[in-house]
């Protein structure tokens, strides 16, 4: 069968002004247990990639910028 | 294939790292110092106290708290004094993670520090490090002018267990601050001594119901409790549900035979835990003249209230073939 | 290079003892395993980044078990875990588990983890169960991670993030001789020798599917996606009591806990919508979750957590720890409802079902050593089959684990491996990244889970679970043929699936195997529906053998602490009516 992409909101919001993925932090995308976190070769700062959120908040609580915001995934909040 | 495994030279590079122009470069330095493991770091690490970036100060401090010692509380005194907020109480949180009591040394001249923060925070760290010599200033301090002070006072003093500060800590039930006095009688628990009982049980009378409350439950554990009982007794009557429940259970865990009737009286309180406790206390005492009160919520609406009377009532039958036996 | 592209090959090393799953027993192991050997090299393998993984990844709010003495004795706590558990339990393991728990405490509190303590620097122990007091609250427990490791650190572990485990080596004899792992960002595998291994990979919490319909909005970490349960079998280790599954009660939809445990110490409790308890004691239990599943079904649901009848100072006080700490979304998930504590009760629902030993009993089999039946395999934490072990069993018994894993590595050699075993893996594992065409993990995890919950979920029908095993059958076959993995992240996650289908069937075929009710809702039989102790007073055990699933009964170890007929009772009777 053939694929088709969909579009989804992802929970996770980060701030790309404190963001300092550009200076080499990688804590976000580290602490993350699904993994779901990336920093963009475009915009050198971290975004989710992957829709597979625990809303668990380690990102959020660890970023040493407060750059991240952890919000209710829509499909539960 | 690059090694699997987390490396462990996290220092190799670090001098150079940590003067970069980008002081968000220097935050990724010390993150790695941080969780290096490698005790060599804080040598870097209270190298960067006086960063000129807030920022990178308070990631210092951060740090600086994966280092329990007294190389690393000397650092972090300096960041406790830090005019920028988020830098001294992320060293305040860093010290009070520590169990070495050499870190005291550094710590202890904060104590007198002109601004309030800097004394709790140091008050606060002093606390697990249970040292002998920080007994005195922290009595000192329980004249400070700040309440936040003279609470974190009582914790140090209270930690250390020492018959010889009970004067002090009976003064402060007496502080004209709530947070203080409930303190207080919290940590006269541990003595031995019949004053300590004496001024809890004051506290019985306390205009704040935390301090009642507080003072009811720290007489089921403390050794004299027993000499309270009838003031237990009366602050069955208090306006507050959580202050007589907490007398419930002390007087119930005291075994004291003539509150039977008093805490019968509270079985039939429209607040479940108060009806609940009482049965339990009951059951604790097992005197047979419970046995009416406990008929009374035999049905109760709640399903805890009926199982602890059927234990009460166990208790007190055990207890009559005991006797007769 | 693109995001995740898969750069696939294979690499070796090789260590003496191997931990795989870096949450909470992990650490411990690893830990406990460096201080008995030191010159020996202690490998912890971990599928997200020992950092933040795990059940605890934020940390926990309290300890639920702890044995500290003055409050509860080790005999106390045996009691109440055998009856907890409708007496199936080898006391053995949950008796060592009471007696070496105080010290473990005392060993975290010299780690900086925080326990509640009171203004004498006493821990502020608080009651919840039924006989004994074994709730410590951790208001600061978000720091737990973070000081493990530290000490895994300062230990100087081989740690090594981001390799999700796939499969055990075995000898031809069936002794463990290493594991293999791929990396979840690059697809390179990695073959880890190892003279012992110690499994310690979480619960299998992705195995229903919350009713929110997202995927990963689990009571588990979504991460613990049951590998551990699935490497265990496929090796010929036996698991026990799968039947007995995890069902938990839990803030609806949020699906997190509420928490009891943390309310509980302050006056609040689970009430019906008539603002009545309707359960004895908040203790977690199949008989507490089965009361609380019928009183959802009857006229007198939904259930709720309540605190208004709380005064303002002390609802304050429960949530800077429930917004905190473990869950702490907590507080913005209720602030986006506009719930507040204060006028509010906050609806409670039950969750998924999971295998998960740390709440339940289900789980691979160990001794009181943490040793499976596989020789050199020892497994601890929530899935390993001590009943009820909870964050601090999964210390202890990790730390157990730790150390008798190191004694075996000192005393034996390196087992052999059949290097075609590697290379068939390999193959295994690569399948779904080969494929030009087909259906991703994502389709076939969501329908595997949406099975469970259609078929699986009890009251279990035995007509229910002999469809849900055909359509599960075809699930499988839909993986097997027709997965694909695009990327090295959707491979982590098409491995994943192949995890959750196993724990599926799992559940099924011990569900079917024993033919009675026990342990209140988790193992409710519609057409068995009486407790049955003639025949079933017994653990079962699953193994495959012959690559075939198969059950078999396990007699209970002779008890250690006796207990009563009538304290047995004490579960039993909880439901007396009013009116009787």
């Amino acid at each position: 069968m053939p694929l088709a992409s969909y579009q989804t909101s992802v929970p996770v919001v980060v701030d790309d002004v404190k963001c300092i993925a550009d200076k080499g932090c990688t804590v976000c995308v580290d602490v993350c247990p699904l993994d779901v976190l990336r920093i963009s070769d475009m915009t050198g700062k971290a975004y989710m990639a992957y829709d597979e959120c625990w809303y668990c908040m380690p990102c959020e609580a660890d970023c040493p910028t407060g750059a991240v915001t952890v919000n209710i995934p829509y499909l539960l909040k | 294939m690059s090694s699997p495994f987390e490396s462990y030279d996290d220092l190799e590079d670090a001098d150079e790292r940590l003067q970069a122009a980008d002081p968000g470069e220097r935050r990724v330095a010390i993150i790695a110092l941080g969780q290096s493991g490698d005790p060599a770091a804080v040598g870097y690490l209270k190298n960067m106290v006086s960063d000129p970036d807030a920022g990178v100060r308070q990631q210092v401090a951060m740090a600086l708290g994966e280092f329990d010692g007294p190389e690393s509380a000397a650092a972090l005194a300096q960041l406790l004094v830090d005019p920028e907020p988020i830098v001294a109480s992320a060293a305040a949180d860093s010290m009070a993670e520590f169990k070495d009591p050499a870190c005291a040394d550094a710590i202890l001249p904060l104590v007198t520090h002109g601004h309030a923060f800097v004394r709790m925070g140091a008050l606060r760290a002093l606390k697990e490090l249970r040292r002998k010599d920080t007994l005195k200033p922290a009595l000192e301090a329980l004249q400070d002018a700040d309440a936040a002070v003279r609470v974190q006072a009582i914790g140090v003093i209270g930690f250390l267990k020492l018959e010889e500060s009970i004067p002090a800590l009976t003064a402060s039930t007496a502080d004209p601050d709530a947070h203080v006095r409930r303190a207080a009688v919290s940590a006269l628990a541990f003595s031995q001594m019949k004053p300590a009982a004496d001024s809890i049980t004051r506290a019985l009378k306390d205009e704040d119901w935390m301090v009642r409350e507080m003072a009811a439950e720290t007489l089921g554990s403390n050794a004299n409790g027993l000499v309270a009982a009838d003031q237990l007794i009366a602050a069955l009557s208090d306006a507050f549900w959580q202050v007589r429940l907490k007398a419930i259970r002390s007087l119930g865990k005291m075994k004291v035979d003539r509150a039977v009737r008093p805490i019968g009286g509270c079985i039939t309180h429209e607040q479940a835990n108060l009806r609940k406790e009482s049965a339990a206390a009951l059951g604790e005492i097992a005197d047979s003249a419970a046995e009416p009160f406990l008929a009374l919520v035999a049905n109760d609406s709640d399903p805890e209230v009926r199982k602890n009377a059927r234990w009460a009532l166990q208790q007190i039958t055990a207890r009559k073939a005991k006797i007769s036996s | 290079m693109a995001m995740d592209e898969i750069v696939g090959g294979s690499s070796e090393v090789s260590c003496d003892v191997l931990v795989i799953g870096g949450g909470t027993a992990g650490p411990m192991a690893a830990l406990k395993a460096k201080l008995k050997n030191p010159k020996a090299n202690v490998v912890l393998l971990e599928k997200a980044n020992v950092k933040r993984s795990g059940a605890i990844s934020m940390g926990m709010d309290g300890l639920n078990n702890a044995v500290i003495p003055g409050y509860a004795t080790p005999e106390q706590y045996t009691k109440e875990i055998t009856i907890a558990n409708d007496g199936i339990v080898d006391q053995k393991a949950v008796y060592k588990y009471a007696q070496n728990c105080y010290g473990i405490i005392e060993e975290l509190d010299s780690f900086g983890i925080r326990f509640l303590k009171n203004e004498n620097g006493d821990y502020a122990v608080k009651k919840v169960h039924h006989i004994g007091t074994y709730v410590l609250p951790m208001p600061n427990g978000e720091t737990v991670k973070k000081a493990l490791y530290r000490q895994l650190r300062r230990a100087r572990i081989l740690i090594s993030n981001r390799y999700m485990a796939t499969r055990l080596l075995t000898s031809g004899d069936g002794r463990v001789a290493g594991a293999i792992s791929i990396n979840t960002r690059t697809a390179e595998m990695l073959v880890i020798k190892a003279k012992a291994v110690i499994l310690c990979m979480g619960a299998a919490g992705r195995l229903g599917l919350p009713t929110s319909g997202y995927m990963f909005g689990t009571y588990e970490n979504a991460a613990n996606s049951g590998d551990g349960y699935a490497m265990a079998y496929h090796a010929g280790a036996a698991l026990a009591n799968l039947e007995c599954f995890q069902i938990n009660p839990l803030i609806k939809d949020y699906n997190g806990p509420a928490c009891a445990y943390v309310a509980g110490p302050f006056g609040a409790f689970t009430a019906n919508n008539e603002g009545n308890r309707f359960i004895e004691c908040d203790y977690w239990s199949g008989q507490m979750m089965l009361e609380f599943y019928n009183e959802l079904l009857s006229g007198k649901g939904p259930v709720f957590l309540q605190l208004k009848h709380l005064h303002d100072k002390t609802i304050e006080e429960i949530e800077s720890t429930l917004h905190k700490v473990e869950r702490p979304t907590r507080g913005r998930f209720q602030e986006g409802r506009g719930t507040n504590y204060r006028t509010e009760s906050i609806e409670m629902h039950i969750s998924e079902i999971g295998f998960c030993s740390g709440h339940s009993a289900s789980g691979v089999f160990v001794d009181d050593f943490a040793r499976t039946t596989v020789p050199g395999l020892y497994a601890a934490g929530d899935m390993a089959s001590v009943p009820h072990n909870y964050m601090l069993g999964a210390f202890t018994n990790g730390s157990v684990a730790g150390t008798d894993a190191m004694e075996f590595a000192d005393n034996h050699d390196f087992a052999d491996f059949d290097a075609a075993d590697v290379a068939k893996e390999y193959d295994r594992v690569m399948a779904p990244t080969r494929r030009e065409d087909g259906i991703p993990p994502n389709q076939i995890e969501y329908k595997a889970r949406r099975l469970v919950n259609d078929y699986l979920q009890p009251p279990k029908v035995t007509r229910k679970f002999e469809l849900g095993q055909r359509r599960l059958a075809e699930v499988r076959q839909d993986m097997e043929q027709q997965m694909i993995a695009r990327n090295a992240h959707e491979l982590l996650r098409a491995l994943e699936t192949q995890s959750i289908l196993d724990c599926a069937d799992m559940a099924a075929h011990a569900s079917l195997y024993r033919e009675e009710s026990r342990w209140g809702l988790y193992h409710l039989r519609t057409d068995f529906p009486d407790k049955d102790n003639e025949n079933w007073f017994c653990h079962t055990l699953l193994s495959k053998k012959d690559g075939r699933m198969t059950s078999e009964k396990r007699a209970v170890q002779p008890y250690v602490v006796p207990v009563a007929d009538d304290e047995k009772d004490l579960y039993d009777k909880q439901r007396i009516r009013a009116s009787a």
